[in-house]
């Protein structure tokens, strides 16, 4: 009975709809920006069972999409810095699930492929590229965790065994609505970088796929709606601001049409250009040696999602009274430790580090010994100081974090977590077990002993622009013990650490003593009138 | 009672907007190098940036009625007497001795006065300005292409700046002082006030600096 | 038009045939993102803020919100709810709702099967299960 009610209402919403397209169709519709329907495809009117079925006939008219692709960081995860250092995903090792090694099958679903499960993952196959991460518009495609970023077209049990039962995606529906990328579609992995949302860099979290103008006063879904590519302009699939090269100064003028340029154009200057303050134009005397985002970015992690500060994986492993890995929540709810993962500290609102920044990024990798020490190792740090001409100062995140290494060969670890085997950490809680597997996927000497170093990364803040009427104000730095107190080689008007001390002391004493001889001298002539009277 | 019309108009509204300036810059000026908070630093930077403006102003004006009017002659230093000057705010003052100077229309400032304003007009004031403007803009000289300005630290033009306030901080408490140590406590001040000063005793010989006869009148 | 109704007719009985899944999904192909601006800035704002604590897409099942949105009660039946979607509410609200101002023209319908879209998405047993960020 209860059942066919809700046909009935079914059938009505049905009508509903069908009575608002009606409505709604010739007049009223939006003027298509696309000059393609892909629903009219034939290429894309059949069943697909996979995703290389799809990039296939993608390629069918887009034909040298995949090439371009085989071109770019997202599909490579390599990239050669111009110090020398082999870098990208592949090869770089991190302070949050510290490396893709050994671990592909759940890390590289945020590959723009399909199938990247290990070391025989063919980079040439144009039809591995995976179109539909980027260019999806319906917010229904998944990429699930352990299948090597492969997708699910008929409902299956994963893990085996497991009872979880994964959902199929309608790739059919999915790929003749594809189209521009969106906050949504980069969102989709940028977001949840570092294991989950919001993670790892504090500045971009999934608030931002809708955010509102407080949170982001360029993607404020009710007012600019910028995408993503509206900074990130992209050309041939290359998307410009690649973190790995950062520029840390522009000093070119504001990009207009028509003009060829050369320099990043996701800068804050290729649009704003070097004096964007027109109100107080003094503002714009801060330019040469503060990044924009040091004033506009307040604060991050603003919309509402935490974002690690902290990752200590040494203290992993623990069972609960049950006997089952442990899992502590804080107040909010939020989980702060897993036995699989360690000690979390989490951070919303976070008021960033301030650092001299000149766009050089340094890397301790795998092959760099590493001391235990009280100085932290630096997973990654930025170059610059006041002095060197290219250096702004920057808002930074900084991860700090214990990860486990070797302290005979003192290398950092290659960790095999994720995985359902007898030797993946995060099923087994066996240390010795999950570096070893992790170690030898690089070819790298494992001593059989296992510790743990501190760490330290540096993540720029650059996202979650705020509104002008937000920004910093002058006394925010110009102060005592104000945001920039510990940056170096400056003079800040207000910051006391910068004075002469002499001076000041100086200075106070000789007005204190001209004080003191002028109060002598009237109370002298005070007493002597009183004498006389 | 003598009275002698010894400030002019324009002079006193000299004096007064500069000492109002001055005060102002100073309370402004400390909160800028981060003493204490009092408008808010932002507040504080703009009112210092726009008062500086005001006294350039003013001195644009006072340094033109100077120059014009032959005022600038009352600053021009002398030793004459200054011995006896000094005796008298050292000594004299406490045994209700005469002041050994007088005031008149051709010679306002006795000589220690003379000395310490010279002092103040060619020294601090010019340190201030300066240091002042290439503070405001320190951009532009960073950015010039004029080596030996383009050098300059902010930190040193800063430095510079604050040691001008110092020492114009000791002269303010030292005159505000001094402008107490009239016949009564508050003769200087009425007469920066009106103009006139009150001259209780008869001038004497020793008051000229040989600029002219005594001006007193009878009253 | 006719024909198109009836089309969708024969649809939906083929649809009633065959799973209640299929039909929430198909009810629902309004403009989501705008569907979800919409449900964030103005069905979220006001029951986080006044009424009884954040709702989330995700705490429900597709066909119970199926069945909240056919049922058009809000407030346990004192209102129609679709009046909270309608041009009138967005005028009223629009001084100080940026949705409502820049959705003012939107016809009721349309911007109803927006947030429905939105919802059936990110329901619980939905394509996108949604919270409420």
């Amino acid at each position: 009975m209860r059942t066919g009610i809700f046909m009935a209402a079914v059938l009505a919403s049905m009508l509903l709809v069908s009575a608002a397209h009606a409505a709604s169709d010739p007049d009223s519709a939006k003027l298509s920006k696309s000059t393609s329907d892909h629903t009219k495809f034939k290429a894309l009117q059949q069943e697909f069972n996979s995703g290389p079925e799809v990039t296939k006939a993608c390629l069918s008219c887009h034909t040298e999409a995949s090439k371009q692709l085989h071109k770019t960081e997202h599909w490579k995860w390599e990239y050669r810095s111009p110090e020398g250092q082999l870098l990208g995903k592949k090869n770089v090792i991190n302070n949050f699930c510290t490396s893709i090694r050994t671990n592909e099958a759940a890390c590289n679903i945020c590959h723009i492929g399909y199938g990247w499960k290990d070391d025989t993952f063919d980079f040439t196959s144009e039809v591995n590229v995976d179109c539909l991460v980027c260019h999806d518009t319906t917010g229904n495609y998944k990429k699930p965790a352990g299948l090597a970023g492969n997708v699910v077209t008929k409902a299956m049990e994963f893990p085996p065994g497991s009872g979880n039962i994964i959902k199929p995606i309608d790739l059919k529906k999915i790929a003749q609505a594809v189209g521009k990328t969106s906050r949504d579609t980069c969102g989709a992995c940028h977001f949840y970088g570092g294991g989950g949302d919001g993670v790892k860099h504090g500045d971009m979290d999934s608030s931002l796929a809708s955010p509102d103008q407080a949170l982001d006063v360029h993607m404020d879904a009710l007012g600019l709606n910028f995408a993503c590519a509206t900074c990130h302009m992209t050309e041939g699939h290359q998307v410009p601001g690649s973190r790995y090269a950062p520029t840390a100064q522009d000093k070119g003028d504001a990009h207009v049409r028509g003009k060829e340029y050369t320099s990043n154009p996701t800068t804050c200057q290729a649009c704003h250009g070097q004096a964007p303050h027109k109100k107080i134009a003094k503002l714009n005397d801060h330019t040469d040696k503060v990044a924009c985002q040091a004033c506009h970015i307040p604060k991050f992690a603003r919309g509402g999602v935490a974002t690690k500060m902290s990752w200590d994986w040494s203290t992993g492993g623990k069972m609960g009274p049950d006997g089952k890995p442990l899992i502590k929540k804080d107040a909010k709810g939020h989980v702060i430790y897993t036995a699989a993962k360690g000690d979390f500290i989490l951070g919303e609102n976070v008021v960033p580090d301030y650092q001299w920044f000149n766009g050089k990024v340094g890397y301790t990798l795998f092959s760099d010994k590493v001391e235990k020490s009280d100085q932290p190792t630096r997973i990654n740090h930025f170059e610059g100081s006041a002095g060197d001409g290219k250096s702004l100062i920057w808002p930074v995140k900084i991860m700090r974090g214990k990860q486990a290494f070797d302290p005979v060969n003192k290398r950092l670890a290659v960790v095999h977590t994720a995985g359902n085997d007898d030797t993946g950490y995060w099923t087994n809680f066996n240390w010795e077990k999950a570096v070893a597997v992790g170690m030898a996927s690089i070819g790298a000497p494992f001593s059989g002993k296992v510790d743990f170093v501190t760490t330290e990364s540096t993540w720029p803040i650059t996202h979650m622009v705020a509104p002008a009427k937000d920004a910093l104000r002058c006394h925010d730095c110009h102060a005592s013990n104000g945001r920039l107190e510990k940056v170096p080689g400056i003079y800040i008007p207000g910051r006391a650490s910068d004075h002469a001390g002499w001076l000041d002391t100086a200075g106070w004493a000789l007005a204190a003593l001209t004080l003191l001889g002028v109060l002598g001298h009237g109370l002298g002539r005070v007493i002597v009138s009183k004498r006389n009277k | 009672m003598a009275r002698i019309y010894i400030f002019k108009r324009f002079e006193r509204f000299w004096h007064w907007a500069q000492a109002a300036l001055i005060i102002f810059m100073l309370l402004t000026g400390f909160e800028i190098h981060g003493t204490y908070a009092l408008f808010g630093w932002e507040k504080a930077a703009n009112l210092h940036t726009t008062a500086a403006w005001t006294l350039i102003g003013l001195w644009l004006f006072a340094i033109f009625w100077h120059f014009t009017t032959g005022e600038w002659k009352q600053y021009i230093p002398t030793t004459r007497n200054i011995i006896a000057v000094m005796k008298y705010y050292s000594v004299g003052i406490f045994t209700d001795a005469p002041h050994p100077f007088r005031a008149t229309q051709l010679s306002k400032h006795n000589p220690l006065q003379r000395l310490a304003y010279l002092v103040v007009k060619l020294f601090i004031n010019p340190l201030i300005w300066v240091s002042g403007l290439l503070y405001l803009y320190y951009n532009d000289l960073t950015a010039s292409k004029i080596a030996g300005v383009a050098g300059l630290k902010l930190g040193s033009i800063a430095l510079v700046h604050t040691a001008a306030a110092f020492m114009m901080l000791a002269f303010l408490i030292g005159h505000l002082y001094l402008s107490t140590t009239g016949h009564t406590p508050l003769a200087h001040i009425k007469a920066m006030i009106s103009g006139w000063e009150d001259q209780d005793e008869p001038a004497r010989e020793l008051t000229g600096n040989g600029a002219g006869a005594p001006a007193a009148r009878a009253s | 038009m006719t024909k198109k109704l009836s089309s969708l007719n024969v649809l939906s009985l083929c649809l009633l045939a065959c799973s209640l899944v299929a039909s929430a999904a198909h009810a629902a192909d309004g403009d989501w993102k705008r569907g979800r601006v919409y449900y964030q800035k103005v069905c979220t704002e006001c029951h986080t803020a006044k009424a009884g604590g954040p709702i989330a897409p995700n705490t429900r099942t597709m066909a119970d919100w199926t069945k909240y949105l056919n049922t058009d009660k809000h407030a346990k039946g004192k209102e129609p709810l679709k009046m909270y979607v309608s041009r009138e509410y967005r005028a009223n609200i629009k001084a100080t709702n940026k949705a409502a101002e820049k959705y003012a023209d939107v016809p009721d319908e349309q911007l109803f099967n927006d947030v429905k879209t939105f919802m059936l998405k990110g329901a619980k047993d939905g394509d996108s299960p949604a919270s409420c960020l």
